[in-house]
Formats: C-alpha cells, sequence, structure tokens
C-alpha cells in the first residue's frame, strides 16, 4: 500500500512541476516600454505578440481545432514516405530567454517543453528514432551555474519522460530513453538516475529517444575507434574484419548510427557543431532555420517533413528499377479485385469424362 | 608514430583505377540524380506516383489500414486511407508550387548577383572585395561535382576547370589553404592536367613571365606536386597557395584503414591500449587527410555533404547558394563575407 501511496505522491509531484514550468514559460503581458528606445520598443512589440497569440491559444475552441488540424495532418503525413531518424540540434535558448528579457534558465527550460511537444508529434507521425543535441563536451566552459541548470534540468525532465513513457494514457506510451555520449564526465549520482531511467522504458518499442548528454562526434568516433581496438587485442577479433558496417555499430547510436535522415539546426548557424559528422556527411538532409529553438512550432517541422517527403517520393521512384505500369497493376489487383484466386487441391476437381482412345475402338 | 601513417598510406594506394564510385552514389534526397535544381512537372508527378501508389513507410500504419475484421471497417478503412492519400498528393501538389515560387526567386537572384559580382580575370576586383571584409579563412575547402559529359561545363574538362578558377581566386583573395573534394577523385587521378590548367588559368589572370607558384597535395599518396610539369622549378619561390585533393576514399575508409592499423598494432603488443587518444587520431587524421577547413563551399542546389571526411567538419561553417548550380565568383565572394559575419563560440 505504501508502496502505491509513494508512486501516487511522485506521480503528482511531477504532474505539479508540469505545471509550474508550463506556467513559468507561458508568455506574459509585457510592460510598457520607454518609447524613446527603439530595442525596448521592439522587444516589447516581440513579447506581445507572443502574449496575444498565447491568449488566442488558449481559448478552449481554438484550441480543439489545432488540435483537430494538427491530428489530421500527422495522419495525411503518416501515408507517404517517413524519416527513419530525425535529430535536433536545440540552439537558441539563451537568446530566446534574452529577447523576452527571462532568465537564462527559463530560456532552457522553455526548450525543454518544446522538445517534449516534438516527441509527441514524431511518435504519432510514427518516426521511430529521435535523437537530440541536449548538451556538448564543450559546453562545460560555459559558467558553473549555467552547467548545474543544465544539468539539473536534464534530471528533472528525464523523471518526467519516464512517467509519461509508463503512462497509457500520455502520448509518449512506450518510449524508451537512451543518454548516450562521455558519461564518465557527469556526476554519479546523476549517471545512477539515468542508467534507472533507462533501464525503467527499456522494454519501449514504438520509438527510442537518445538523448546526448554531453556528447561530440568526435568522441564518439574514437570511442568506436577504441572499441574495435580493444575488441582485436582482448576478444580475438580480426583487425582484418572491421569494415564500415560493424565499426558503425560500434559507434553510441549503435543501429541507427549510420545515418540520419533529417537534421534540424534552429537559431542560423550553419554549422554541425561537432554533432551527427559521421551519421549526416554521406547524404543526410539537413535543415537550417532561422528560428530560435522555444519559437519551432509544430508547423514548421511539418513543414520540413513535407518537403523531406516529398524530395524522397521523387528519388524513390527515380532510384526504382521497377517501371510504373507494373507496379500499378500489382497494386490494382491486390487492392480493387476484391476475390482472391482460391487454392485448389487436385483432389477436390469432379471426375473427367471416360477416356477412349481411336486406336482401341477397332 | 610513422608507423600507422606508413601502413595507412600503403592500404589507401591499393586498386584505385579501378574505383569508379560516381554511378554508385546515391546524392541527398534535394539534390536530385538527373537534373539537379530544377523543377519541372514531371517531377512532380513522378513524387506524386511515389507518394499514392507506394505502401506507407510506417508499419502500424500499414497494419491500422490493413486491418481485416469484417466486411464494412474493412472497406471504410480502405476509404480513410484513400482519403488521407489524396490529401497528401493535394499538399505536394502546393508544395510543388511554392518550391517553384521559391526556385524562379532564387534564379532571379542569383542572376543578379552574377551581375553585381565579376571580377573578369583581375585579382585587383577580387583583392579589393575582400579587403572589406573584417577577417578570411585560414583555410578553405569547396565541393566539386562532375557534371554530366555533354553538358556545359560538363566532364573532367569542365571539373578542372571548375577546380582551377577557384584556386586563381583564392590566390587573389589571398588565402593560402585550398582544398578540393570532389566524390569520385577525378581531380587527383588527372592531377597533371589539372596542374597545367591551373597554371593556364594564373596566366590569364597574372603576368604569363611571373605567375604565382602552387603547391599541389594529394593527401591519399602523400604526394606533393609543385607548380605546372612543364613550368620552370629553377627559381626557389614561396608559393602563393597549397591545394589540397581529396575524394571519398579519404572520409569514412580511411578512417576505418586507422582503426584497423591501430588495432593491429594493440593486438602485437607494438601499442598500448591506452595510446589511443583523441588526440592521437585527431594528428593521424590530420597527417592522413589535412587540416579542418573553417569554410566549405558547395556550389550545389542545396547542401549535400556527399561524403568529404567527416572527422573534418566539426566547426567548419558552410555555404552554399539555394538552387544555384554553377561555380561562380559570387557564391564564392558570399561565401567569405558569410564567414566574415558569423560568431564563433565554440561551446561558449
Amino acid at each position: 500500500m505504501t508502496g502505491t501511496n509513494r508512486a501516487n505522491s511522485a506521480v503528482e509531484a511531477v504532474e505539479h512541476e508540469m505545471k509550474q514550468v508550463q506556467n513559468r514559460v507561458k508568455p506574459q503581458r509585457p510592460e510598457f516600454p520607454n518609447l524613446l528606445s527603439y530595442t525596448a520598443v521592439r522587444h516589447f512589440l516581440h513579447a506581445l505578440e507572443l502574449w496575444v497569440w498565447s491568449c488566442i491559444l488558449n481559448l478552449a475552441c481554438i484550441q480543439w481545432i489545432v488540435v483537430q488540424v494538427q491530428k489530421t495532418l500527422i495522419r495525411v503525413l503518416q501515408v507517404g514516405p517517413l524519416p527513419k531518424h530525425v535529430s535536433f540540434i536545440m540552439d537558441g535558448n539563451r537568446r530566446y530567454a534574452k529577447s523576452l528579457s527571462m532568465p537564462t534558465k527559463s530560456g532552457h527550460e522553455a526548450g525543454a517543453v518544446t522538445l517534449l511537444n516534438l516527441l509527441a508529434a514524431c511518435k504519432s507521425i510514427g518516426i521511430k528514432t529521435v535523437s537530440a543535441y541536449a548538451f556538448s563536451i564543450e559546453n562545460f566552459n560555459r559558467p558553473r551555474e549555467e552547467v548545474d541548470v543544465l544539468t539539473s534540468l536534464l534530471a528533472e525532465k528525464l523523471d518526467e519522460v519516464a512517467h509519461r513513457a509508463q503512462d497509457r494514457n500520455s502520448e509518449l506510451y512506450g518510449l524508451r530513453l537512451c543518454v548516450i555520449g562521455e558519461r564518465s564526465m557527469i556526476s554519479k549520482n546523476l549517471n545512477d538516475k539515468i542508467t534507472r531511467v533507462e533501464r525503467m522504458t527499456d522494454a519501449g518499442e514504438s520509438m527510442i529517444l537518445y538523448i546526448c548528454f554531453p556528447y561530440t562526434s568526435r568522441n564518439d568516433i574514437y570511442h568506436a575507434v577504441y572499441d574495435a581496438a580493444e575488441g582485436c587485442k582482448y576478444h580475438g577479433q580480426r583487425a582484418a574484419d572491421i569494415d564500415v558496417q560493424n565499426f558503425t555499430k560500434r559507434m553510441f547510436l549503435g543501429d541507427y548510427a549510420n545515418k540520419c535522415d533529417l537534421l534540424i539546426r534552429t537559431s542560423g548557424h550553419t554549422r554541425l557543431s561537432d554533432y551527427m559528422l559521421w551519421q549526416v556527411h554521406e547524404n543526410g538532409v539537413v535543415e537550417f532555420t532561422n528560428t530560435l529553438w522555444p519559437d519551432f512550432s509544430f508547423i514548421e517541422f511539418f513543414s520540413m517533413l513535407l518537403k523531406w517527403s516529398f524530395f524522397t517520393s521523387l528519388q524513390r521512384r527515380q532510384l526504382a528499377k521497377v517501371s510504373l505500369r507494373s507496379q500499378t497493376m500489382h497494386f490494382l489487383k491486390d487492392n480493387l479485385l476484391p476475390f482472391k484466386r482460391k487454392q485448389i487441391s487436385y483432389e477436390d476437381l469432379p471426375e473427367a469424362p471416360q477416356s477412349v482412345s481411336v486406336v482401341l475402338r477397332q | 608514430m610513422t608507423k600507422i601513417q606508413d601502413s595507412v598510406l600503403k592500404k589507401q594506394d591499393e586498386d584505385w583505377k579501378k574505383d569508379q564510385r560516381d554511378h554508385k552514389r546515391v546524392p541527398a534526397i534535394t539534390n536530385g540524380i538527373v537534373n539537379p535544381a530544377k523543377p519541372s512537372v514531371g517531377n512532380v508527378k513522378r513524387a506524386l506516383e511515389t507518394a499514392i501508389l507506394t505502401p506507407p513507410d510506417s508499419e502500424e500504419v500499414r497494419k491500422q489500414y490493413g486491418q481485416t475484421q469484417g466486411l464494412w471497417s474493412q472497406s471504410s478503412g480502405k476509404l480513410e486511407y484513400a482519403l488521407y492519400k489524396t490529401f497528401l498528393s493535394i499538399l505536394f501538389v502546393i508544395y510543388a508550387c511554392v518550391r517553384y515560387i521559391q526556385y524562379e526567386y532564387n534564379r532571379v537572384k542569383i542572376r543578379i548577383l552574377n551581375l553585381a559580382y565579376s571580377p573578369s580575370n583581375t585579382p585587383q576586383l577580387i583583392r579589393q572585395d575582400v579587403m572589406k571584409l573584417q577577417k578570411l579563412p585560414k583555410r578553405l575547402a569547396a565541393i566539386l561535382e562532375k557534371k554530366r559529359e555533354g553538358d556545359v561545363g560538363g566532364g573532367t574538362s569542365g571539373l578542372l576547370n571548375d577546380g582551377s578558377e577557384l584556386v586563381a581566386w583564392s590566390i587573389s583573395a589571398g588565402i593560402k589553404h585550398l582544398t578540393l573534394y570532389d566524390y569520385d577523385g577525378h581531380l587527383k587521378r588527372n592531377v597533371d592536367e589539372f596542374r597545367s590548367s591551373v597554371f593556364h588559368k594564373l596566366c590569364k589572370y597574372y603576368d604569363p613571365t611571373n605567375v604565382p607558384k602552387f603547391a599541389v597535395r594529394i593527401p591519399q599518396w602523400n604526394k606533393v606536386y609543385f607548380n605546372s610539369a612543364n613550368a620552370d622549378t629553377s627559381e626557389a619561390k614561396k608559393v602563393a597557395i597549397e591545394i589540397s585533393l581529396l575524394s571519398n576514399r579519404d572520409g569514412r575508409e580511411t578512417i576505418i584503414d586507422l582503426t584497423k592499423t591501430m588495432a593491429e598494432l594493440c593486438a602485437h603488443d607494438e601499442m598500448k591500449l591506452s595510446d589511443i587518444t583523441m588526440k592521437l587520431i585527431d594528428s593521424e587524421l590530420t597527417q592522413l587527410v589535412g587540416h579542418e577547413p573553417d569554410l566549405l563551399l558547395y556550389f550545389g542546389p542545396s547542401l549535400d555533404l556527399q561524403g568529404f571526411p567527416p572527422w573534418h567538419i566539426r566547426l567548419t561553417e558552410f555555404y552554399w547558394e539555394r538552387d544555384n548550380d554553377q561555380v561562380t565568383y559570387s557564391v564564392f565572394i558570399r561565401g567569405l563575407k558569410k564567414y566574415a559575419s558569423c560568431k564563433m563560440n565554440v561551446g561558449k
């Protein structure tokens, strides 16, 4: 009994926390600015716009319409080609906070909320693998407080995601969570927690979420090299057997390390910043957008996916060797003719007439 | 650790001539296979055909619509499926229209830019353009593509021409290191032609009796060539530019070769496991392939890295002009401008 009670109270605590964060992240009505300063007026207008939008979106009927439209769009997208692996570089949280003159922490919190919303969308679209660049090894160079904020935010969100992944009613049900990267650089407490959460969501099959914390792509490649050398030294593998495929499998992303179909980088920089180098450099699609990460909305994500889907359809047709006509015939045969031919066995046939030979008649 | 390098270089050298990779390459989806940038009605038709006729990618969706529970629910599932497919194709058509407008807009923009920036073989103009910038990339890289034979600027000769043009611009801009990447390594294979092509191009830009010196490096075979084959190399002079030629072979496969060599050395106890560090790998790859470029230019319609060495694009800034399909000066100078204006804060 006490066990369930404790679990319930933990759930309540998490939900309470979620609500609080949502309230904190929600745009507030901005204060009237000093009209003489251009930047102050611009910031005011931006904040006002966000506030008005959030007020409109909070109306029940509009919310309902938005949800319905979103659902329909997702179902439309589902029937076309879909990327297997989508990855996000979540850049622009601090600039977002700065533009609304909020503390850096709320910028990161708003970013986390955006990620969770997009995760739900990805899940219902049916994308199997999602990864997100939460923290780079280079980020340890940031001020101590910010690193602490990011670390504690991760711990918080891990709980939330794990809780939602277990909850049958949540849209994230069945999610499997993995935290990858140079785990030796984070504290033991957090490491234990991560391991626990990973074990909790181990059985999830509908989607894998990789959180890269603290991660760099070069570090990833280095680990794969080291692993391969170790395998040869201690486990009797042959050096000559190493090839691109099994090398790739040794990387943190495992089976998904070969290719990232769609990498989205927000906030306008056109570089990879040591992320997904191995996955993207062959022919992965990288989308750069000027939106800051907390502003990155479902509609923008949707249009990127639609573009991806369009061009993938085109490329599949160009690469396909089968002629369109035979494909159409097969399609029609499978779908339009409702009656399939029955399986017929020889024994079930009616008796044939008696066989008579001309030669024997005489 | 020269032993590692020697062994990797030996591995890389095998059967490079047979290597014909171009036709095996699958380009990034946005770049098309036949006619890269240009949208056409035929393409829209093809995209729609696939979208409508192929089953959805996700298994769950397929199951959901393919369920067979009684006659009514089955056919309604099919109806729903058809309805969503129709919606999808309508969205595709809308997207294609938007894309067409974007394309036309970008083309007009590129044309105007090409008028605005045209160096017409004059180094002074290029230098003047560059003087306005606050900083230049120390190492510049560019991805070149071999176009179809028979097109304007197609085939190997077109590629050589593009490459040598870039060399001339870089020299005039004052960039000391240039990396040219092409997937199949056509530049490497035709290095003698490339050298003479560069020489001729430089003769056009500069005084033919006093052409700037250049060095061509091919990391895959660890070779360096100076100037063109028939130019006199009597007077020792500092080179104005160092050109490295890379191909797909220098990417993933070089990392694999390096891994193999290290694994062998470890297995034979000639090297300790703890010796393998990020620093060692980085220095080895720098020796084997080259330094990380600061700016990477791509002259195709939308970014496609084509297997550029993955270790070397860590913090590299990318620049490409949307819907462009030619190697032009405007892309070059605008790339430099972008680099001059961008802020680098490594992790901070």
